[in-house]
């Protein structure tokens, strides 16, 4: 959509630009790998993000009413409690994270061993689940699976978040265009619901780091910090 | 405010409660300038506090202002709908005619500090149209291209009002610290 017709354009005009997410298409692509690869530009954009932010706070208030306020308030005093364990043998699955030290091919193959007791339990025969193993920059590889028959990501690992950030992860079909699964938790629950999104044998995962609450774009706008393929356990 | 950010980060429901109160108006008015539909813009705000519990945790102290990091909530959500709903959206006719009045209110002087106040007067030297753009594109989560067609202006006058005001902008910023 928009033309190379900017080649000049000042370091600091594209770090508020990028931003203000104003950037489409290739100039945005662009714009993230430079992110990526100079430090100094990725901390432009981080302060402008963060001038940016404040321009939230200038809207006028709009009192959202009583009944709003009733709903809210009630539905965190019991959601945030309610944790229901949703299948006993994660416990199983979960023991796999104590071996996450252990070097990425040697955790591919154990994985590719387990999954079938973690899924032998529902009693129509579940659809094998596609694993991977998510080798973060500089920190230890885990794996994560996707049991496609409750449609749900899991991992036995993070990644490190900075503080006011938050992790989001990201399915990359054969088309090569990101789709964001959800956020992951910062806790224990490193669960994610995948909904609309497909994932098959060979997307890849990604996570990124982005603003709180996501990425404000359809696209990761931070750095992506850890991929794995997944593949058929 | 800070106060009742970390202490719901440690899951107090009373200081949760209190946050609402204090900071749900604002909040609703962000959801509210983004959705532009009442009842999109309650379910987005149940959402955006449903985070804010969970999240709360992980807001950093003396970084942000606990208004602006909350206010970034809201919109990221707001606008998290708005994309899934595109077809909702109101058309170019509409766009241009919020322009004019799309002016900065004052904050309720409980919620503003220091670098909210600086951010206003700093909002207010920019030039009408530029500023306009500017609030468009971060309210509408749009791009150049579809700032272009809503207000139905080449690409090359979007781009040169909003790098002009982002940059006027900064330095009115920058001259205040």
């Amino acid at each position: 959509m928009t033309a190379p017709d900017d080649p000049g354009v000042p370091d600091d005009t594209l770090a508020a630009e990028l931003a203000l997410g104003v950037l489409d298409g290739e100039e945005r692509a662009a714009a993230l790998r430079r992110m990526l690869a100079d430090p100094a530009f990725a901390r432009e954009v981080a302060e402008w993000r963060e001038r940016l932010d404040a321009l939230a706070a200038t809207v006028p208030a709009v009192d959202p009413g009583a009944e709003v306020e009733r709903r809210i308030l009630a539905g965190v005093g019991t959601s945030a409690t309610a944790r229901p364990a949703r299948l006993a043998s994660l416990a199983a699955w979960r023991w796999a994270t104590a071996l996450s030290t252990a070097a990425a091919a040697a955790l591919l193959g154990l994985l590719v061993l387990r999954p079938a007791e973690v899924v032998r339990l529902p009693a129509p025969p579940a659809p094998a689940p596609l694993v991977a193993v998510i080798a973060p920059e500089g920190g230890e590889p885990f794996s994560a699976l996707f049991d496609r028959s409750v449609g749900e990501v899991r991992l036995t690992g993070a990644v490190a978040v900075p503080r006011g950030r938050d992790a989001e992860l990201w399915a990359i079909g054969a088309d090569g265009v990101p789709r964001a699964l959800g956020l992951l938790a910062s806790g224990n629950a490193r669960r994610v619901e995948v909904r609309g999104a497909a994932v098959v044998a060979g997307t890849t995962l990604a996570i990124s780091i982005e603003p709180v609450g996501g990425s404000p774009g359809p696209t990761p706008s931070g750095p992506v910090v850890a991929t794995g393929k997944l593949v058929i356990g | 405010m800070v106060r009742l950010l970390v202490a719901t980060g440690d899951e107090d429901r009373d200081a949760f409660a209190k946050l609402y109160r204090l900071t749900a108006a604002k909040l609703f008015g962000i959801c509210l300038r983004i959705c532009e539909d009442r009842q999109a813009a309650e379910d987005v705000l149940q959402d955006v506090y449903a985070t804010v519990w969970k999240r709360a945790g992980a807001f950093e102290v003396g970084r942000a202002s606990p208004v602006t990091w909350l206010a970034a909530i809201a919109r990221n959500r707001a606008i998290d709908w708005r994309r899934a709903n595109a077809g909702r959206l109101p058309g170019p006719a509409d766009a241009m005619e919020e322009l004019p009045d799309d002016r900065v209110h004052v904050l309720d002087d409980m919620l503003a500090d220091e670098a909210d106040r600086r951010l206003h007067l700093c909002l207010d030297q920019l030039e009408d149209v530029h500023r306009g753009a500017i609030r468009q594109a971060f309210f509408g989560g749009l791009t150049y291209a579809e700032l272009a067609a809503r207000c139905g202006v080449p690409l090359g006058t979007v781009k040169s009002w909003i790098r002009r005001g982002l940059l006027r902008l900064r330095g009115c910023l920058d001259d205040g610290t």
